[in-house]
Parts: structure tokens; sequence; C-alpha cells
């Protein structure tokens, strides 16, 4: 019977499996492949000469490549330290309140992510809702905070806020306050109970968290196209324009090659680190 | 869980009836009830398609926008030849990359030729660059427009930037007071125009270390970059910039028809080439090499030179553009004044006399490197 039961559960499994080979699987492949043809080829019957991976050093792209790099991380530790406070009352202390919280979050979710950040150049523009009310007030007006470093990261941060509270506040759930109680019995200080026991207990969670809003971050390109008037140009813009004004597909692929490895190398050295059968809550086996 | 035999053949059962759906509804469909345009944005609304669709009832009639020429380009070379009947692009794209790789095919001489008779002057000769070196006719074109630079005329006035052109973006002065509208491979034409090159031909050496050094200075003074016309203009009317480089009628119009006529297109009154300075993109809509074609493909290409349908193409959604069938009475009286204004018809002639026609990029591989570090800063 349990032999039969594997089996079944093995065949039952085979579309799904299919599905993710052709869905997700293929395309990987054919990018990967694509990434290794001489450049400005549109086919991958080529023999492959890895040209587009010379160009990447040679043009400066890594510096496109630090800039995501760069203002994903920030954004992900003021994402952590902001949503640190937040999550911990929604797991230990608001009670109802949370579900409050947490609607009010998600709906934001339901309005596109271009629509909401218009919305903040329409309020942070020169003549916008805050800089034309001051002016009309006071007549004096100031520098839009548009267009600079400062406001991409502000704006990561604004957009994957949901992706570090709710795994946050999850892992939070998770520590016991039995723990809590006891090592404040047993003399610790706040600090060292943050440290020693809020902060490994929740581990998983924000390991979640900051991946997800790293990885998203990292991959991400309206953000500083909208409301950072491309004041410096991030990897995933490099990579579209290689794939459409460029009409360089290997270079495209040998850029996105680069970011997959980079972000995939993370998340399974992140993963590895914790139990995230923990944080989906299957405990016993 | 635990499976049994009847769970198991049960969702495979499923799974297999929903795999056989989708090969099969394709089946069913016949080409000559369906056609499907690949177009910039103004053809697929319903002002233009609605009456086509009603003259075609029992035909399926989809149209989809592109936001570039090469992402558009893109779908046909990954395989949607068998998906589109028409594509409308910008010229050049067409002759260069489309037609050499069999990706679109020649129309009916005999049935559309007659059209370029009551097409404007330019236009009517017939207008050369609709054909092929091989002489074949690979598409009609109807929206065009000069495509230069864009200023606030209340900061810098109409003359004054006609009479700087170019120039105008390379004054110390002008420093944070500008965007660039990045649509790369405009900015890379008028970058070479700016360097005082001509970007039609081979750009090498000295050239095209000028071409460097424009290129950068052109990005370390620009306030703003964004390939969102809307964002540009915005920026314009609240006083964020004066002036964008890369932009005409096709960018400006939609804030002029909003009533900020301070807004304008500029034409350089001079330039390096033959004494031009600025560009005009023309498209055309030609006809894409389906293995499967549908004959509703040509039926639509002679239904949009109809008076009503020019005018709606003109005029329909986003951004406002001439057509080349304004050289007709009955195309021309469908517009009123403001629209007139908005599309800088007082000055279109004046300002197409003073462009060139946009064509292929000679070294457009290597401007674009050159151009993409640039912008990297």
């Amino acid at each position: 019977m349990e032999r039969l039961d594997r089996k079944l559960g093995t065949a039952s499994s085979l579309p799904l499996l299919a599905i993710l080979l052709v869905a997700f699987i293929a395309p990987m492949l054919v990018v990967a492949v694509f990434s290794a043809m001489p450049r400005k080829v549109f086919s991958v019957f080529n023999s492959p000469d890895f040209s587009a991976y010379a160009a990447l050093l040679e043009q400066g792209y890594y510096r496109s490549l630090l800039w995501s790099l760069g203002m994903a991380l920030a954004s992900t530790v003021i994402l952590f330290v902001v949503c640190w406070p937040l999550a911990f009352g929604m797991a230990k202390v608001f009670k109802r309140f949370t579900i409050v919280l947490t609607i009010a979050v998600v709906v934001s979710l339901f309005v596109s992510e271009n629509i909401r950040l218009f919305g903040w150049v329409l309020t942070l523009m020169k003549g916008g809702l805050i800089e034309g009310h001051v002016r009309a007030w006071t007549g004096e007006g100031f520098e839009s905070p548009l267009y600079s470093v400062p406001i991409i990261v502000f704006s990561l941060v604004y957009v994957y806020f949901p992706f570090m509270l709710f795994p946050l506040a999850q892992g939070i759930a998770m520590v016991p306050d039995d723990a809590r109680q006891a090592a404040a019995d047993l003399g610790a200080s706040r600090w060292r109970i943050l440290f020693e026991i809020d902060l490994p207990l929740a581990a998983p969670g924000i390991v979640v968290g900051s991946l997800l809003s790293f990885v998203l971050a990292a991959g991400a390109l309206a953000e500083s196209k909208i409301l950072g008037g491309q004041t410096v140009i991030v990897i995933a813009d490099e990579i579209e324009t290689a794939f459409t004004y460029g009409q360089d597909w290997p270079l495209g692929s040998a850029l996105s090659m680069v970011l997959i490895t980079i972000i995939a190398a993370l998340a399974i050295y992140g993963i590895a680190k914790v139990d995230l059968d923990a944080i989906m809550g299957r405990k016993g086996r | 869980m635990k499976l049994n035999r009847r769970q198991f053949t049960l969702t495979m059962a499923g799974a297999a009836g929903l795999a056989g759906l989708g090969p099969l509804s394709k089946a069913f469909a016949a080409r000559d009830n369906e056609m499907n345009i690949l177009c910039w944005e103004g053809y697929n609304s319903d002002e233009v398609l609605g009456p086509f669709r009603n003259a075609n009832s029992g035909s399926s009639v989809r149209a989809e926008s592109g936001t570039s020429d090469p992402d558009m380009i893109n779908k046909l070379r990954a395989g949607e030849v068998n998906v589109w009947d028409l594509i409308n692009l910008n010229q050049p794209w067409a002759r260069d990359q489309l037609y050499p790789e069999n990706l679109i095919k020649p129309l009916d001489k005999d049935r559309f030729m007659p059209y370029f008779e009551k097409m404007m002057t330019g236009f009517s000769d017939p207008y050369p660059l609709a054909f092929a070196d091989d002489g074949n006719l690979i598409g009609m074109p109807q929206r065009f427009g000069p495509f230069s630079f864009v200023v606030n005329t209340d900061k810098i006035s109409r003359e004054m930037a006609e009479d700087e052109g170019w120039n105008l973006f390379l004054d110390a002065g002008m420093k944070d007071r500008y965007g660039v509208l990045t649509y790369d491979n405009w900015n890379v034409i008028h970058m070479c125009l700016t360097a005082g090159l001509n970007p039609f031909e081979e750009v090498t050496g000295a050239d095209a270390e000028k071409f460097k050094a424009t290129a950068e200075q052109i990005f370390a003074g620009s306030k703003l970059l964004s390939d969102d016309l809307v964002a540009m203009n915005t920026a314009l009317i609240n006083g964020e910039i004066d002036a964008y480089f890369t932009g005409g009628t096709y960018t400006a119009s939609p804030a002029r028809f909003d009533g900020a006529t301070n807004i304008r297109g500029i034409t350089p009154k001079s330039g390096p080439v033959d004494g031009k300075g600025g560009v005009v993109w023309i498209e055309l809509t030609s006809a894409v090499n389906n293995p499967d074609p549908s004959k509703l493909a040509e039926d639509f290409l002679e239904y949009v030179q109809a008076p009503e349908i020019c005018k709606a193409v003109a005029f329909a959604e986003g951004t406002y553009n001439p057509v080349s069938q304004m050289g007709n009475p009955d195309v021309m009286a469908r517009f009123d004044e403001d629209e007139l204004d908005a599309i800088q018809w007082d000055s279109l002639e004046e300002e197409m006399s003073r462009s060139l026609d946009y064509q292929v990029v000679a070294s457009y591989s290597s401007l674009i490197e050159i151009y993409n570090a640039a912008k990297r800063g």
C-alpha cells in the first residue's frame, strides 16, 4: 500500500513537473544558451563564443549591477528597521487591530505599482501637491527631491514594504512568549532579549522577508525610471535596453544570467540557513 | 493525503482534457475570419477599428499597441509572424530589418499606388522610402511628424530655439534645465546631429570620439531622463525643465491639445547634413509575411485611407499627428483650428523642409554602445 501510494504520488506530480519544466526551466535554459551566442544574433543555432560576457566586463555594466544591488541592500536594511517594530506590534501587541493594518497594507497592492509611483511624482514634483501648496501659502518654493538616488531607495522601500512586513510578522509570531518572559525573569535587558531571543527565533521570517525584498528590489525598474528620472541606470534597465533598442539578445541574456546567478546564490544560501518548514507551519512530519 | 487509483485516474483525465482544449480551439479558427494588427497606439482605438469591425462582422479584428519599434520587431523575430497580419512601424525598420529578413512582404501595387496621388507634397511623388531597394512597395505611409526637440516657449523663444538648434543643449547655461526623452534610437540620431555629424553615414574614429563627448555632455547636463513623454511634458509645464532633448509634434501635441500651447516641437533652422538639422519620422504599415495570411489585411490598409478614418488615425488617443492624406481637401476639412494648432500645422511644411528623412543609422551598433555607456555615467 505504501509503495502504491508513493508511486501514485510521483505520477500525479508529473503534470506539475512538466509545467515547471516548460514554463520555468525551459525559458531559463534558452536565456542561458542565448547568453553564450555571438553578439546580435537572433537564433540559438550559432557556435557559442561568450562574447556577450566579454562586452559585459569591458563596457562598465558592472556599475549598473552595483547600483541595483547597492540600492536593493539599502532598501532591505531600511525596510527591516522600519518594519520590525510594526511587525512586532502585529504579531504580539495589536491583537484585533492587526487585521486592520493587514488590510490597509494589502489594499495598496490592489493598485498597480506604476500608478502608485506616478502618485508620488504628482505629490513630490515641482508645482505638485507639496511644493505647489507650500509655494502658494508662503510664496517660497523649493527644489523637488525627485530624480535622485535617495528617492529611488525611498520608492523601493515604499513598494516592497508588504514583502518585508508580513514574513517578519510571521517570523516574530513564532517566538514563544515564554522564552521572552523567562529571559526577562532571569534579568536579561531589553536589548539582550532582542538580540538573543527575538532575532534568532524570528530568523526564518527575517530571512524570507529580506530575501523577498532584496530580490525584488534588485530586479526593479519602474522606481528608477518613474521617480528616479534614470539618474542611475539599473541592471533591469540595461537588460531591457539590450533586448529592445540594442537589438542584442545575447547581451541581454548575459546580463540576465549574471543577475539570476547572483540572486540564486543569495537565495539558496539564505534558505539553507533557516528552517523554512517552521514558518510554513509544517512542524511535524 | 492518500490517493487511490480512482482519484488518480480522474485527475489525469481532467488534465488531459485541459491539455487537449488548447490546440483544438486553434484548429477551428479560420484565418479569413480574423486579422491581427501590431501597431503604435492609435490604430488599436475604437474610433479606427469600430467601423471596420462592423463592416466585417463575424470576423475577429484584434490590434495590439507596442511601446517601441524594436519591441514590436522582437515579437516577429520570436516567431509571431504567424500571429500578426499587419505591422505599423517607423519606416527605416521596415526597410532595413523586416523586409530583408522576410518578416514582411510586398503590397499589391495595383491596389495601393493610386492612393499616393492624393497625399501631401513629399508623399505624392510617391514617397520613395515606402519602397524597398528592389522596387517593391513595402508599406503605406500615414502618420508622420518632425522630431527633434521640444521647448517651453515661455522660457526659450521659438525663434531662439530654432536659431540655436542642437547647440542649445551644449550651452553651459542650460545645465540641469533640460531632460532627455530616452527613445534611445532617436537620441543616437540627435546626438550625432548635435555633434555635427551625419547619423546616416558611418561614424568612426575621431567622429566617434566627438559623438562620445557629445553624448557624455548631454547626459551630464540633463536633469532627468525618462522614456515617458507625459513625464517630460509634465516636467516642462511645471517648470522642472525648460526643454527636452528628442521630441516633436508627436510628444508635444497631447500637451498642446490640452491647452499648453507654450509647449512646442522645434526643428532647427540649420544643421550638419545638407544644411538640415531636423529629422522627420514616417510610419509605414506593412503586411506581415504570415504563412497563413488573412485577406482582411490589405482590406484594412485600404480602409484607413478613407477621409473619416484618416482623421480618426490622426487624432486617435495619446498623441496627435499629421497624416500624409491631409493633402486631400476631404481629409483637411475634418480638422478644426485647435486640432491643427495641436499638431503645429502652421509650421509643418517649413519644419518638414528643414528635416532629414529618418533613415537607418549606419553605425548604430557601435554608437548605441557608446550611448549606453554615456547614459550609465
